[in-house]
């Protein structure tokens, strides 16, 4: 009797684990009646338009300082292609872009088959991601953007040396991070496409949009950035967020390609 | 009604098992846990586990990292070198703790238990997730000094290793995601509750005579900030403590850059106090009884000082002798004894 309820109890669970096993594997599968296509979304670096060299050439910044670059490193997320009616965000959306890593500078999309106008993102870890423990992929401390004395996601690290700089082996050094408050560097970039261009996302094809960012833009407009009177930069603050407010602008397209 | 008690147990695992990593005889089929909290007891503001579900496999894998020492550079400095757990997981009578290369630690160690309810952490509160706190003393230089990607290759050099992240975590891979995540469930679950305090809430004990009066001056003096049954109210404040100028450290405002929060530490939680001397965030007092004698005669005043202490805390010497015994009554043998919790 014992025995017989047991069965009938194992039974019961046989179907519930099918079940529930078939609730599982579907979930991360699109719909049907959504088709995708590819979008390969790539970046270029550069110095006043000038192909970006690390631990190459000295460059010149707006107030006449030089200065070498050996690191140069920020975080994409929440990247959405939108055409003014509809939007299409890309789920996980976490990307480390490394001038150090050819494979980091570009990534597919899988958005909605559409034709859109606006590629937008935050060039940082939206706040969330930072307060909500240990991460995984891109957002693994591994990758040396993450500070262990104040929980929070450098956005954006640039490294290198400089004769303007008063700090050891005249290195300079902008780990630029904080997530909230008033001096938050998070910044909601939006780009939109060259006029008359439309992203033309079809099923089975490919498509790509092409970016530059240039460095140049981190001294300048709207405030002025001296190596000399700020070689390190390593904590939230102000200062990080003076030159958040200018690398916010350091973006553009330069090409989309529809196939 | 057992049925559905199975079928609720079954129902977690049915994800996991098309992802089984099969030929290895190690399966992934973790026993589900829930922390138990203490009767009475606020609910967290936030739960630790929610994103992390608590299991037997990831307590136990975090256990055993937390008395590794190969955490450490030099192999000689795991988490419980400084958490010890006859200390309530403080370090027993050192001011600061002995780090890798014959340094100092910059700050008191703190004891840790009833984390489920601590949002912040550090003495100035920078750390905002108990997962990630573990980054702060292993990569400090001072502290276990060394560098995460190399924890992660003695990790996975350790067959045993192997074999408990395949049983504690579904794709088994070994991450730094996944051993936060361990040693997070291993200190999540880690509860101070068992107390003569908690034995007289519960109607089990009672206080002496010398005890209750204590409580008493407790309840008048002390309580805002050592709000029970937590005894602490999470909040940062400057005590009157002058500035340890071989530290330099200013404690929150290090974090918000807001000079208002100059000299501000955190409230430490006053369980297991007779266990976690010295006391204060550089260790400066070693007894209870001189840190009632700083709050009696010692508050420095300041522009940030808390306003509850402006001229200090006035007691007599007999109101100083039953608080001190009073505060005794909150030191728990078995949190200090569970075989639970010890070296793995």
């Amino acid at each position: 009797m014992e025995k017989a309820t047991r069965y009938r109890g194992w039974g019961l669970l046989f179907t519930a684990t099918i079940l529930l096993g078939t609730a599982c594997s579907k979930k991360d599968t699109p719909a049907p009646d959504e088709p995708v296509g590819v979008v390969t979304l790539s970046f270029s670096h550069t110095v006043k338009g000038v192909p970006m060299v690390l631990n190459g050439p000295a460059y010149t910044n707006a107030l006449g300082e030089t200065y070498t670059i050996r690191k140069f490193k920020y975080y994409i997320s929440n990247i959405v292609l939108g055409n003014g009616s509809v939007s299409d965000a890309e789920k996980e959306s976490y990307h480390l872009v490394d001038q150090a890593s050819t494979a980091s500078l570009s990534f597919n999309l899988l958005p909605k088959v559409n034709s859109y106008t606006t590629l937008s993102f935050v060039l940082g870890v939206d706040s969330l991601r930072n307060v909500s423990g240990a991460q995984g992929g891109a957002l693994d401390p591994l990758n040396d953007m993450f500070w262990t004395w104040t929980t929070g996601y450098i956005m954006a690290k640039m490294e290198g040396n400089s004769p303007l700089s008063n700090q050891p082996n005249n290195r300079i050094e902008y780990h630029l991070g904080g997530f909230s408050g008033p001096h938050s560097v998070l910044k909601k970039i939006t780009l939109a496409l060259p006029p008359g261009k439309t992203l033309d996302v079809r099923k089975g094809q490919i498509s790509a949009i092409r970016i530059a960012a240039d460095l140049d833009a981190w001294w300048q407009q709207p405030n002025s950035i001296s190596i000399a009177g700020l070689p390190i930069c390593t904590t939230p603050g102000a200062q990080a967020k003076a030159i958040a407010d200018n690398y916010a602008k350091m973006f553009t397209i330069t090409e989309v390609i529809n196939n | 009604m057992l049925l559905c008690l199975v079928s609720g147990i079954l129902f977690f695992n049915a994800c996991s098992k098309k992802d089984r990593i099969p030929g290895n005889g190690t399966v992934y089929n973790p026993t589900f846990l829930t922390l138990q909290l203490p009767a009475g007891w606020p609910a967290p503001a936030f739960s630790i586990f929610a994103a992390n579900p608590l299991t037997e496999e990831g307590f136990q894998l975090g256990r055993k990292l937390f008395y590794d020492g190969r955490l450490s550079r030099d192999g000689n400095f795991p988490c419980a070198s400084c958490h010890q757990q006859f200390a309530a997981f403080a370090t027993y009578d050192h001011d600061l703790s002995h780090g890798i290369d014959n340094q100092f630690t910059t700050r008191n160690a703190p004891g840790l238990f009833n984390l489920a309810w601590m949002r912040e952490l550090h003495w100035d509160g920078g750390i905002n997730h108990i997962e990630v706190q573990p980054l702060a003393p292993i990569t400090a230089p001072n502290e276990m000094g060394e560098q995460l990607s190399q924890v992660l290759q003695k990790l996975k050099n350790d067959t045993g290793y192997v074999r408990m992240f395949k049983l504690a975590f579904e794709d088994g891979a070994i991450t730094s995601q996944h051993m936060l995540k361990a040693l997070a469930q291993y200190m999540g679950s880690i509860l101070s509750y068992n107390s003569k305090y908690d034995k007289v809430k519960r109607g089990e004990a009672n206080f002496t005579l010398s005890e209750q009066q204590g409580y008493t001056f407790f309840k008048a003096k002390c309580e805002t900030c050592h709000k029970e049954p937590l005894f602490t109210d999470f909040s940062y404040r400057n005590t009157g403590l002058t500035l340890n100028t071989f530290t330099n450290d200013f404690g929150r405002m290090r974090i918000t850059g807001n000079r208002a929060d100059s000299l501000k530490f955190k409230v430490p939680s006053l369980r297991n106090a007779a266990l976690t001397f010295p006391y204060t965030h550089d260790g400066r007092l070693y007894t209870l009884g001189q840190v009632l004698d700083h709050y009696r005669n010692t508050v420095a005043p300041g522009p940030t000082l808390d306003p509850l202490l402006t001229g200090g805390i006035p007691m007599t010497s007999t109101e100083r002798g039953n608080l001190i015994l009073f505060l005794n009554t909150l030191t728990d043998t078995v949190l200090t004894k569970d075989p639970r919790f010890a070296a793995f």
